[in-house]
């Protein structure tokens, strides 16, 4: 084994992923290992099942509740400062501008009257910055139909494109549909898919051709878009 | 871990894979309590270890989408990173910390059927625990103190007073046998 540390160690490679796992090996061993398990799957499974195991130490340990400041601090480190609240970023239009309010209530009321009956149309852009991909999502309530139109790009030649619907936490990503290489994707919707797309978050992820084998996204995510009335 | 729903999991992390905040701050809520902990147990120190806890969902949040392919069960993928930012703040922040010594005893293996072959084995934590008893007892602290504290081959040696390669003989040698025993 040419990656062991030194020959006269007992265990072998099963030993020294333990170690590598473990985080007991030296930079050059942990270097040599590291290259040999890029080119080993077998390799690999080994380090899972050594996780697995390690893992199960953990056991015993009692639960402990972090404090609030811990989640607040994750926020802060991924997205930035927390923004002011809604009432102190919308205070100086409600102090100031009369007018603009007056506008934004009549826009309010017109949309709150077009609401009814059938709700309204939904879209949803998705631009995929390093593909230089542009689409179009949109939801037509009337025909219950979910479109989606290229408007700048190429689609990738051997890879198919695919739409999830995300509504909330609780549900798995849901399959809306694999975008058509040619002209406008329609994608008929059930009512009940449809009742959950205002206001949802919809992802494009690369998959093998004809769509994802799993039933959930196994490629990368390219485009993101929430789907809202314009 | 038997007392997480998997299936539930797995869905979340797919979801942060996608960006999803609120898929977040839901694995936050139900994993951060189990992961507080293991960080509690490698550091023994309140702030080390919520800083710890925050490197560990930073990592989550940016390696979410590398989860499905490597085949680990999320509790496992989760315990693992949280267990790893951990040890990390720990060999950082206190290199040169007093070494707890480590009592050596000479009592060997129990090489009779233990009770992993008697008892049916409710889950991996059972198993793996039935078969740390069957290592002779200063041999399963160090496999513990090597995983749960990050203790090096160092500090191994200086806590045991044996040399550094005869810590490592005896280390590898245990985990070894802890497979054997496992895959019983």
């Amino acid at each position: 084994m040419s990656a062991e540390p030194q020959p006269d160690l007992p265990g072998g490679a099963e030993a020294t992923a333990a170690e590598y796992v473990l985080g007991l090996l030296t930079e050059a061993e942990r270097r040599d290992f590291e290259a040999q398990l890029a080119a080993d799957p077998g390799l690999e499974q080994e380090v899972a099942s050594w996780c697995a195991c390690f893992a199960a130490l953990t056991d015993p340990i009692p639960e402990s509740v972090p404090p609030a400041s811990v989640w607040s601090g994750i926020e802060t480190r991924l997205h930035g400062p927390a923004r002011p609240g809604l009432l102190r970023q919308l205070l100086p239009y409600l102090l100031g501008a009369v007018t603009a309010a007056a506008i934004a209530w009549a826009a309010m009321v017109s949309g709150l009257l077009n609401t009814g009956g059938t709700g309204p149309d939904l879209y949803a852009d998705l631009v995929a910055g390093e593909q230089g991909l542009e689409l179009l999502a949109h939801y037509a309530p009337d025909s219950g139909t979910f479109m989606v139109r290229r408007d700048a790009g190429d689609y990738p030649p051997d890879r198919a494109l695919e739409i999830w619907l995300l509504s909330d936490a609780e549900q798995a990503p849901v399959s809306l549909g694999v975008v058509q290489p040619e002209g406008l994707t329609s994608i008929p919707l059930d009512r009940a898919v449809a009742a959950q797309l205002g206001g949802a978050t919809i992802a494009l992820s690369e998959e093998p051709p004809g769509g994802s084998p799993t039933g959930l996204p196994t490629g990368p995510v390219i485009a993101l878009g929430q789907l809202a009335e314009r | 871990m038997a007392s997480s729903p998997h299936p539930d999991i797995e869905d979340l992390i797919a979801r942060v894979a996608m960006a999803d905040r609120a898929a977040f701050a839901r694995l936050y809520e139900r994993t951060s309590a189990k992961l507080f902990g293991v960080c509690l147990r490698v550091l023994q120190d309140r702030a080390q270890a919520e800083e710890a806890l925050q490197d560990t969902y930073v990592k989550v949040w940016n390696n979410a989408g590398k989860y499905r392919v490597n085949g680990y069960s999320p509790m496992t993928w989760l315990i693992t990173l949280a267990r790893n930012s951990a040890v990390d703040r720990r060999r950082r922040s206190d290199v040169g910390r007093a070494v707890q010594p480590l009592e050596l005893d000479d009592r060997l293996a129990d090489p009779a059927p233990g009770p992993a072959q008697q008892a049916e084995a409710r889950d991996d934590a059972q198993a793996l625990a039935l078969c740390m008893d069957e290592l002779p007892p200063d041999r399963a602290e160090m496999v513990r103190r090597a995983y749960l504290e990050g203790a090096t081959y160092a500090e191994l040696a200086t806590a045991t007073g044996v040399k550094l390669n005869t810590v490592r003989t005896w280390l590898r040698r245990s985990l070894i046998s802890l497979r054997e025993c496992l895959s019983r």
